[in-house]
């Protein structure tokens, strides 16, 4: 799909045992991510994109179903097949993630100064003075005032702006070529979730990394990324460049969340509405697994007989196969 | 319908020698509204700006320290228990959270018909009546009223919340965060929904959101709350077409967007301030892109001003920008 790939996932599938029965949480995804450049990620809950994110960290829970789970390529080694040692020194080195709730994912019996220092004394080979000393510069880098005074905060005496920044700052410290950002300003206000978008940005343009940015908000996604993948029920349903799919929407699972996405305008709007819920991963619908609540589904049900699988449409605009039909409907 | 005046509600801080009060939370600071009969009132700010305080001062479900509260020209502070509690049967809140707002341990029809048994006179036969005819309006069917909550998805079980307020035919809704912690597809589901039954119940509604493009969607008029003050309220169309307050400027032009007509943005710095120890004078002004360099905004007291013709913004930034 792009010129330069950084990492590149081909075909993942992460598949659980729930009881006796399979969860298809992630069903065959594949997407590149490019150096730089930010891949944003967009779905409803249940559509996979946080166990997307997990699998790529290697952080999954230990019913996984035995399937033939895909490649993720990253510096010439699949890193499904690493062992955990192995895997250790890329995560929260090469690649970082950062969370939803700041709050649950700081630790509260420590400190800034432990928590921030404790990656780099891992990863960096730096003794503890130095490696404060790394921790205080990297607050400085995401805006926090005072760094010094601070770096000896808890997590309960920051706003929940300040922590997410802190976050920030550990998974940074290592310099890391990819951060994957796992609805990072879902929790936040308004007003911080800009703040925190700006850093974010300013970041990336000062260190060079690439950002996978998990949403479910497509306003976030217009403003922060270059490319986007809209997921649903574990399948992707379009991936195309963020300014070619909103102008040029295929999918009509991606025309929906455009249509439907609250904007402000100087008028009341129309509520336009998509029927249903996202079904069970337990027990998706057979061929297009958006044919239950599509609004262009036939009536003779053809969609139920459709594989999945991305077509180009246009050069780097893919769209699944059933949409592709069934949007010029 | 209902009018606001002058509403307080302090929450004192206790503490150290003799639990003696050390100061007070200023959660709500002297304010005044009015909400016509049929209008839905949208109330925004971030958290900690006291629009639930306000929301459930309101119905006392919180009592406010200060002021007046006149429903069909009662004050209604002045209600003793019981005239209350027959009050209550016309104000009901709807509320954020789906799943902790539903008792896990008790079946959907038990939930709903509870206000029923309480306030009505009706026979077993009356209320399963109205309970299966009220399900079946918001949504769902028959058969959900013998399951319990965690059989349902959290947009069925806003579904439900909804379903409980109204089913004994209130006058006055406040619905506290209704939609903010579903998906975009069930949250349009939701208002649409609110919307339908609104006009088929003819409520008056205060809609309570941190999100300003969903009060845009569904609100008649708009109140900007920040700090326990309103900053600015006027009609959806003039709020959003020529706000006033650099509060709601900046809300606006900060709120993520597809296709953003105006690119250059106002970022806020900080943080909303403490309300144990809120800024003297203009509240907004540690933050306020506008604030000058002498700081005379501390001396300028927070109120109202009509600017136009049911618009209104606070002296402060009236003269700001």
């Amino acid at each position: 799909m792009s010129k330069e790939k950084l990492l590149s996932v081909k075909n993942l599938k992460t598949h659980f045992t729930v009881g006796n029965s399979i969860v298809k949480a992630v069903d065959g995804i594949s997407f590149d991510l490019e150096p730089g450049k930010t891949f944003a990620i967009v779905g409803e809950s249940g559509s996979g994109k946080s166990i997307t994110a997990l699998s790529i960290m290697g952080l999954l829970p230990n019913n996984l179903a035995s399937t033939d789970r895909g490649e993720i390529t990253f510096n010439n080694s699949n890193l499904i097949n690493l062992e955990e040692k192995e895997m250790r020194k890329i995560r929260g080195n090469s690649i970082s993630m950062i969370f939803q709730e700041p709050m649950t994912s700081l630790n509260p019996v420590y400190d800034l100064s432990f928590q921030i220092s404790e990656v780099i004394m891992l990863h960096q080979n730096k003794n503890k003075n130095e490696a404060r000393k790394i921790a205080i510069e990297m607050l400085d880098l995401v805006g926090i005032p005072e760094p010094q005074k601070r770096i000896d905060s808890f997590p309960h005496e920051l706003s929940g702006g300040m922590r997410q920044r802190a976050m920030i700052a550990m998974a940074l410290s290592c310099n890391p070529k990819i951060l994957i950002a796992d609805e990072p300003t879902t929790a936040l206000d308004v007003t911080i979730q800009a703040q925190i978008i700006e850093l974010m940005q300013e970041l990336q343009k000062k260190l060079g990394m690439s950002i996978i940015f998990i949403t479910h908000d497509l306003g976030v996604v217009s403003e922060i990324s270059d490319y986007v993948m809209v997921m649903y029920l574990g399948n992707t349903m379009e991936i195309a460049e963020t300014k070619e799919l909103f102008s040029n929407p295929m999918h009509p699972y991606t025309k929906s969340l455009i249509d439907i996405a609250p904007q402000i305008s100087d008028e009341k709007r129309e509520i336009k509405v998509l029927s249903g819920e996202i079904p069970s991963p337990i027990n998706p619908p057979s061929g297009c697994v958006f044919r239950t609540r599509c609004p262009n589904a036939s009536s003779k049900g053809s969609e139920g007989e459709i594989k999945m699988g991305l077509v180009e449409v246009n050069p780097g605009h893919w769209v699944d196969r059933c949409g592709v039909n069934c949007g010029h409907k | 319908m209902i009018e606001i005046k002058n509403l307080k509600k302090y929450f004192p801080i206790k503490g150290g020698f003799f639990n003696s009060k050390k100061g007070d939370v200023k959660a709500v600071e002297n304010i005044t509204f009015k909400i016509p009969e049929g209008e839905i009132l949208g109330l925004v700010g971030e958290s900690g700006s006291g629009k639930t305080t306000l929301g459930r001062s309101i119905i006392r479900l919180i009592e406010p320290s200060e002021g007046e509260i006149y429903y069909n020209d009662k004050n209604i502070l002045k209600f003793n228990e019981k005239d209350m509690r027959s009050l209550r049967k016309e104000f009901q809140i709807i509320f954020q959270d789906p799943y902790a707002s539903l008792d896990p341990r008790k079946k959907i029809f038990d939930i709903i018909s509870q206000g029923l048994k309480i306030h009505t006179n009706m026979t077993k036969q009356e209320i399963y009546e109205k309970v299966s005819s009220i399900i079946k309006e918001v949504g769902l069917q028959e058969e959900h009223l013998n399951r319990y909550p965690h059989e349902f998805s959290g947009g069925q079980r806003q579904r439900i919340g909804i379903a409980r307020a109204l089913v004994l035919d209130p006058k006055f809704i406040i619905a506290d965060e209704p939609v903010s912690a579903l998906d975009v597809t069930i949250q349009a589901q939701i208002l649409k929904l609110i919307l339908e039954l609104k006009e088929k119940y003819s409520l008056t509604i205060l809609f309570i959101s941190h999100d300003l493009s969903v009060i845009n969607q569904i609100a008649d008029r708009v109140m900007v709350m920040y700090l326990g003050h309103l900053v600015e309220v006027a009609s959806t169309k003039k709020l959003f077409s020529n706000p006033k307050h650099p509060y709601t400027k900046s809300l606006i032009e900060t709120a993520p967007q597809i296709f953003r007509k105006n690119k250059n943005k106002i970022i806020l710095k900080g943080d909303i301030p403490s309300p144990i120890n809120p800024p003297s004078g203009c509240v907004f002004r540690t933050r306020c892109p506008h604030a000058s360099k002498d700081g005379k905004e501390a001396n300028i007291e927070m109120g109202l001003v009509e600017v136009e013709k049911g618009h209104w913004v606070d002296r402060c930034a009236t003269s700001c920008n």
